[in-house]
């Protein structure tokens, strides 16, 4: 409560006509807490799909701290249609929302209709009534489509329940793997396993590719892997030193660093016909390119001012400008998919830590506060950061929302895991 | 003639502008911090001033003292002038003080109570996440004696939908403003018998 | 006067160094083409790594690249060494602090440092193979500052 510290303005206006006005500006700390029902079930299908579906609901909602949970057995009753549903019922239990759902059967083959609906229990209305047709085999993939659009209804954000995260795992000195998995951790992949460094992976924006750098011809070189066929494909880009790859908003072409004798400068490389394009040409340190939102500009790390710092370069004009100025250590600058802010890890008094800053103010924000954290990669709608960190000398992967209100970790691997990458929604 | 009339005219004229600028700083003027700020109506309390001090017992005190000193000492005549200027000094001071004292003890009550209900609605309101835009929305709220919420009714919404929504509520959430009912009456009804909520996004990163 | 007779000369330097500048980054360039082509085949790990008895590593300060004194009295007992190697492998290193591309640049820029006093002493360059990990290949794994120090390093092996 002691974080209520709030300004107060009131206006009192010498006008006969006068009225006070308050002004709110801190929301509460406070989570919303959503009741998730077990479905109802008609009779003749198996009686846990109903608790398996709610509770596959409630997992995915709550899989980044946004949300409060109500206990199923504190419930007061197990309503299945609007009929069956009472506020009251949810209201003396301080629930803000309640989703109910119920589960029929379409044939014999094992296909399902599934209707569910969502209440804000303070207004008193429903906000949200839909069906799906699925069968027995993606109760799970129900869930998640069901998850997102609730979410979407309370938030008003889009929801990211079906997005995926790729990072690298060092399970030990001489292994490192470049994983995918969904982003509850779930159905994990190995794409790619090697002896030497694998670094950077980085999403194309249609989901199918992802680009990465790995060592294991010796040197830093920058591979392309189609997830579908498994297929890799490295660039031919000159130089002794090939790194950073990111993908245009467009999918044609990488944002990518290119080292000419130790020289590392961005370039533009187009995937259709294999073009490197200059964007950068200073003797100091130009890496870790990343692409805004437009596609009109480019964020990136250089040290020609004597400690890393972010920079924007335009792509059309290649005019530069500063964006950090305080504390010496701001690199890998990420822009928020809104374009108006970026991410990107901030050293402050030895510790490491993700922060961010709007590119109209000058204030930088931490938003963690561990000490080696780095690589923070963004949702697809802008509201929760995943980044590397260590605990010891293993690698994790936390996270955080943009509000502060929710910290979490992701499940332990096997060894270190580091450098997440966020998938874009599908499309 | 038409020339004296002419200068008259203008005499009169810069009187009155000067007139208007001293009565400009004559206004009492209220120490306010620089978080807050606070307009009243002051014509009307210099009236209530006026009417308090023709009975007020400040008068009657001064006069008795008047008198005193004329039985006490025939010769102090001249400083029963000097006591009354002293007095009338005082006065003037007397009456500013009170109109301060008076102001300050609404301010205080309006701003104590607004505090509490800004808090309340704070505890309540779930902003929704990440809003990167900067949004305001205004209430108004129709309160009764006890503090009930009679009616409440977005009357400016902002541009976002779950901005909006999250306001909503937050209203429907919040049945009493028990603050409200502990107030003078007359207080209530200037000020928290109708008022408005502003609520605000500046859209930055909490 | 004095103002309007400076100015052309100003503007003469300007110009010169523009010049000196531009060729300079042409001839770079040019060189780092053809060292690419040496280094893409890593061949000569297939033969036997020289031993040597000394110190093989080369430390440096946090966000630093600078070669010290200490630094390059070790570099020159080395030297009779690398004159006789056929090829010498410079790895550059850093600490886990700061970022992972970041620091891939700036292990390279401190094999490069390397590689640069080893030339100035008559080392021939067209031998010297320059790659760097970042902080990808830690020597010790633990977080503090002597570890640190010791991952932040250049390795010299000769084949």
């Amino acid at each position: 409560m002691i974080k209520f510290f709030f300004m107060i303005v009131f206006l009192v206006s010498n006008h006969i006509f006068s009225i006070l006005e308050i002004e709110i500006l801190k929301g509460s700390d406070n989570l919303s807490k959503v009741a998730f029902v077990p479905f109802g079930i008609e009779s003749g299908i198996e009686e846990n799909y109903g608790i398996q579906i709610s509770r596959n609901i409630e997992k995915n909602m709550l899989l980044f701290g946004e949300f409060e949970n109500l206990a199923v057995n504190e419930m007061l009753s197990y309503p299945s249609s609007e009929n069956d549903f009472y506020y009251r019922d949810w209201k003396v239990l301080g629930v803000d929302y309640s989703v109910i759902g119920k589960i029929n059967s379409v044939n014999a083959l094992g296909n399902l209709n599934i209707s569910y609906s969502l209440f804000n229990i303070n207004r008193r209305i429903k906000i949200l009534e839909g069906e799906i047709l699925g069968s027995e085999d993606n109760i799970e993939d129900i869930s998640k489509i069901i998850s997102n659009r609730i979410y979407e209804k309370i938030t008003g954000l889009r929801g990211i329940f079906d997005t995926k995260l790729a990072y690298v795992v060092n399970s030990d000195a001489n292994t490192y793997q470049m994983c995918i998995s969904d982003i509850d951790g779930k159905n994990e992949q190995i794409l790619f396993s090697s002896k030497a460094p694998i670094m950077s992976p980085d999403w194309s924006p249609d989901r199918k590719k992802i680009a990465y750098v790995s060592f294991e011809n010796g040197l830093a070189e920058i591979f392309i892997q189609d997830l579908q066929s498994g297929e890799r494909d490295s660039i031919q880009a000159l130089g002794m030193t090939n790194s950073a790859p990111v993908w245009s908003p467009d999918g044609k072409s990488l944002a990518l660093v290119v080292s000419f004798s130790g020289n590392p400068d961005i370039f533009l490389y187009s995937i259709r016909n294999k073009r490197l394009v200059r964007l950068t040409n200073h003797y100091g340190i130009d890496t870790e390119p990343s692409w805004s939102p437009d596609s009109k500009k480019i964020i990136f790390t250089s040290d020609r001012s004597g400690s890393p710092q972010l920079y924007e370069i335009n792509t059309k004009s290649k005019r530069k400008k500063r964006l950090t100025r305080d504390g010496n250590y701001n690199a890998r600058g990420r822009y928020f998919p809104d374009g108006k802010s970026i991410f990107f890890v901030h050293g402050n008094n030895g510790n490491f830590q993700i922060a961010t800053k709007k590119l109209s103010s000058r204030y930088i924000e931490t938003l963690t506060s561990t000490s080696l954290d780095e690589s923070p990669t963004i949702s697809p709608n802008g509201n929760i950061i995943i980044y590397a960190t260590k605990d010891g000398s293993n690698g994790y992967l936390g996270g955080i929302t943009l509000d502060g209100k929710a910290r979490f970790s992701l499940p332990v691997k096997n060894g270190s895991v580091r450098e997440p990458a966020w998938s874009p929604l599908l499309k | 003639m038409n020339k004296a009339l002419t200068s008259l005219n203008t005499f009169f004229l810069i009187l009155l502008f000067l007139s208007l600028i001293f009565s400009m700083f004559s206004i009492p003027k209220l120490n306010i911090d620089e978080t807050q700020s606070i307009k009243v109506n002051f014509y009307e309390l210099i009236q209530e001033d006026d009417i308090l001090f023709d009975s007020s017992i400040l008068n009657t005190t001064i006069k008795k003292e008047t008198k005193k000193a004329s039985v006490n000492d025939k010769k102090a005549e001249p400083s029963e002038a000097e006591i009354l200027s002293k007095f009338k000094i005082n006065k003037s001071d007397i009456k500013n003080e009170i109109s301060k004292i008076k102001l300050s003890k609404e301010r205080e009550d309006i701003l104590r109570v607004s505090a509490i209900i800004q808090a309340s609605i704070s505890s309540i309101w779930i902003k929704p996440n990440s809003l990167s835009e900067s949004l305001i929305a205004k209430v108004s709220i129709n309160l009764a004696p006890s503090g009930e919420i009679l009616n409440f009714d977005l009357i400016e919404p902002s541009s976002n939908n779950s901005f909006n929504e999250s306001i909503l509520t937050a209203m429907n959430k919040m049945t009493f403003l028990e603050e409200v009912s502990f107030l003078d009456r007359k207080l209530f009804e200037e000020n928290f018998r109708n008022f408005n909520l502003v609520f605000k996004s500046s859209g930055e990163i909490e | 006067m004095r103002r309007l007779f400076m100015e052309p000369i100003g503007i003469f330097i300007l110009a010169m160094l523009c010049q000196v500048y531009s060729c300079a980054s042409n001839v770079s360039d040019s060189v780092e083409r053809m060292q690419y082509a040496s280094v893409a085949g890593e061949e000569y790990l297939l033969g036997d790594k020289l031993e040597t008895n000394l110190d093989d590593k080369v430390y440096f300060d946090f966000d630093k690249s600078i070669l010290d004194a200490e630094d390059k009295s070790l570099l020159e007992q080395y030297l009779p060494e690398i004159k006789k190697a056929k090829i010498v492998r410079l790895e550059g290193h850093c600490d886990e602090r700061g970022t992972r591309e970041y620091n891939l640049a700036l292990g390279e820029r401190r094999a490069l440092e390397v590689r640069d006093f080893l030339v100035v002493k008559g080392v021939s360059g067209k031998k010297i193979r320059v790659v760097s990990f970042g902080e990808e290949k830690p020597l010790k794994s633990a977080s503090n500052e002597k570890a640190w120090a010791e991952n932040r390093r250049v390795e010299i092996s000769l084949y």
